[in-house]
């Protein structure tokens, strides 16, 4: 059985919101809200846990000429030990056997202990009636079954939590997510994390890919490639 | 001294026509309409969006809870510890205990953005969720304090299922107050929620909160349906409010020295919304000086507790502490997400600032307003109903005759 991960090498990401807006676009995501999101940071601060310099986004950190800007793209870390499944009160969110996290539409209750208890802010509440603009559905446009379970609706109901899927429609037909697709720097690789020769087991176990807030115990399967370490990820 | 049931007790007029009872019944009504609204537009008619994703159904929600302890935990004590002077409330107490732990399951209700799907949680539990479990031992203490007010009342003559019954409720109410304080605790998505001392913490603040409840009760029924209460149910009373108060306080205050002394960001942060000067400090002023030291200065003074209506203030007051607890609990702790980078976190809705928050807000709407205060209408009726048609009048007078005072 696979387990799949990601490596985001942060010394190549651009900061360019490519892998968020194709993954908002593929996902059929409506306005204001977004699976995947580039966040402004600074070079070796994957675990950011104090208030941001500034808030607003590609605002380089320090004082010139002593000026630091790196991003941390944001999307759920498919934790394998996830807070959001074990909250869950009704098992709407599960762990599928190859590491993905996905969410049954049709059980969820709209209870949002999953919202509270993810560390790392990725879970979306549907509060109302998506709005879309252009108003129709583009992406996937059909509903996705795993094991029976409804992981995915082109439109989701109100009331229930989204995020990402790590692109499992992608994944089960052996196709890579969208967003490492997209991306035009390449930073980022997917992969059988239980396969040690495979690209991203090689950049985890050699490269020193490391796990955002890894302190926590979540035990995500997508990996970071901190900026300090430039182009481990080959072209 | 046996005495006969009074029978000269003042005979309130009917509920029906008391004008309180229209009052409540409107508010009923108007939470009830106030969440036709929500249902029809979903969560966006609160106040709650992804950062701060729980709010005034959460916070009530944990405060309801607490209160349905206190009725069960003087019940039980006057059983348990033989504390003769406490036996004439026991009654009221298992009726609120039944009241409040129902209030607390329904006030989940419009919390949830698929409320149709409720039974999920019987249907499908996830037993390593703190909330499944939360949901089951309020369903067992509610039906537990139903069952023992029907005892009580159908059944007073089994004093020895009475005994056994107090027995197990005490353990009972421990154990709702330390599930509902691990749907918190055990969150290390939220440093404010991490502690070890968040069980204790809810115990305490139960304990605290659910005997003013019962104390404020107590002190409406002598003044305004005249029923006497004897001075050392009163003593009782308030040195059960001193000491929990303190003990509460006390928790609370280890939690903020060990926070301000490690000095962690994270941690630190959310402090400091809540100590004076930062945006959350009402909660503290009415933490720990309107519902902490005032009323702690009543209940110190043996002159100013002697007198009942200081006693009933005092409980107010700490109602009215206890609940600014609850705020301070759930809100600042979602305010600083753990990762708090620009542009934010995805807010799930369009506002005028953009669709990213980085710092968390929150106000309630008039619609989170409505329901809770709907729900604490629905609260008042459903006790009064009790009370009269558990003929609670004369079994508190009959009990108060044999207090000594
Ligand atoms: S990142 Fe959050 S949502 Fe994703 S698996 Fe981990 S805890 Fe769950
Ligand atoms: S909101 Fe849905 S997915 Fe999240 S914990 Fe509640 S039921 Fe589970
Ligand atoms: S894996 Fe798919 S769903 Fe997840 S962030 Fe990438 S594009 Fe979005």
């Amino acid at each position: 059985m696979a387990r799949w991960g990601m490596v985001i090498d942060q010394s190549k990401c651009v900061g360019c919101w490519t892998c968020a807006v194709g993954c908002k676009a593929i996902n059929d995501e409506p306005l204001g809200y977004w699976w995947n999101r580039v966040l402004t940071t600074e070079p070796d601060s994957s675990a950011q846990i104090a208030a941001p310099a500034t808030p607003a986004v590609d605002v380089p950190h320090g004082t010139f000429p002593n000026l630091d800007l790196a991003f941390l793209p944001l999307a759920c870390q498919h934790c394998n030990n996830a807070p959001c499944e074990k909250v869950c009160p009704v098992g709407a969110t599960f762990r599928r056997d190859d590491g993905l996290i996905l969410i049954d539409y049709e059980r969820c209750i709209g209870c949002r202990y999953c919202v509270a208890a993810c560390p790392y802010g990725v879970r979306i509440f549907n509060w109302g009636p998506a709005k879309r603009e252009p108003d129709f559905v583009i992406g996937y446009g059909s509903d996705y079954r795993t094991d029976g379970r409804l992981v995915f609706e082109p439109v989701r109901p109100v009331g229930v939590v989204e995020k990402c899927t790590l692109c499992v429609e992608r994944i089960d037909a052996h196709e890579q997510p969208f967003c490492v697709d997209v991306c035009p720097v390449g930073a980022r690789v997917f992969g059988d994390l239980d396969d040690p020769r495979s690209e991203v087991s090689v950049l985890v176990n050699q490269e020193g890919a490391e796990q955002l807030l890894a302190e926590l115990g979540t035990d995500p399967n997508i990996f970071y490639l901190p900026s300090s370490h430039p182009n481990k990820v080959s072209d | 001294m046996v005495s006969s049931v009074r029978t000269d007790l003042p005979t309130a007029p009917g509920l029906a026509r008391s004008p309180w009872t229209w009052v409540l019944g409107v508010l009923a009504l108007l939470g009830l309409v106030a969440w036709i609204y929500e249902l029809g537009h979903g969560l966006a008619a609160t106040g709650m969006r992804d950062v701060v994703s729980w709010g005034m159904y959460i916070f009530t929600f944990a405060y309801l809870v607490g209160l349905s302890a206190g009725g069960l935990i003087v019940a039980s004590s006057a059983e348990v510890f033989h504390i003769e002077a406490l036996r004439p409330l026991a009654r009221l107490g298992v009726l609120t205990a039944a009241v409040f732990s129902a209030a607390a399951g329904l006030m989940i209700i419009p919390d949830l953005g698929q409320p149709i799907r409720v039974l999920n949680l019987f249907i499908f539990p996830n037993w390593t969720s703190p909330l499944v479990w939360d949901v089951m031992i309020i369903t067992v203490y509610f039906l537990f304090s139903a069952t023992e007010l029907w005892v009580m009342v159908r059944r007073p003559e089994r004093k020895a299922t009475l005994t056994t019954l107090a027995f197990i409720g005490l353990p009972l109410a421990v154990l709702l107050h330390s599930i509902t304080a691990i749907i918190f605790g055990l969150q290390m998505s939220r440093p404010w929620w991490n502690t070890a001392l968040m069980a204790p913490i809810f115990v305490a603040s139960a304990i605290l909160s659910g005997t003013a409840l019962i104390v404020l009760i107590a002190w409406i029924l002598q003044r305004y349906q005249g029923l006497a209460i004897p001075r050392a149910t009163w003593r009782w009373l308030a040195g059960l409010m001193v000491m929990a108060l303190f003990v509460d306080l006390f928790f609370v205050a280890s939690d903020y020295v060990t926070i301000a002394w490690d000095n962690i960001p994270k941690d630190r942060q959310v402090l400091d919304l809540i100590l004076p000067g930062g945006p959350y400090q009402l909660t503290f002023w009415f933490e720990w000086v309107i519902g902490g030291l005032v009323p702690f200065i009543i209940l110190a003074s043996s002159k100013l507790r002697a007198k009942a209506s200081n006693l009933a203030l005092a409980a107010a007051l700490i109602l009215m502490g206890v609940y600014a607890f609850r705020i301070e609990l759930v809100i600042p702790a979602f305010v600083n997400p753990l990762i708090q980078l620009p542009p934010g976190t995805s807010l799930g809705a369009v506002s005028s600032s953009g669709s990213f928050q980085l710092i968390g807000h929150y106000s309630p709407t008039w619609v989170e307003y409505l329901i809770t205060l709907g729900m604490f209408a629905l609260i008042a009726l459903a006790i009064a109903v009790g009370y009269r048609r558990l003929h609670l009048s004369r079994t508190i007078q009959e009990a108060a005759e044999h207090v000594a005072d």
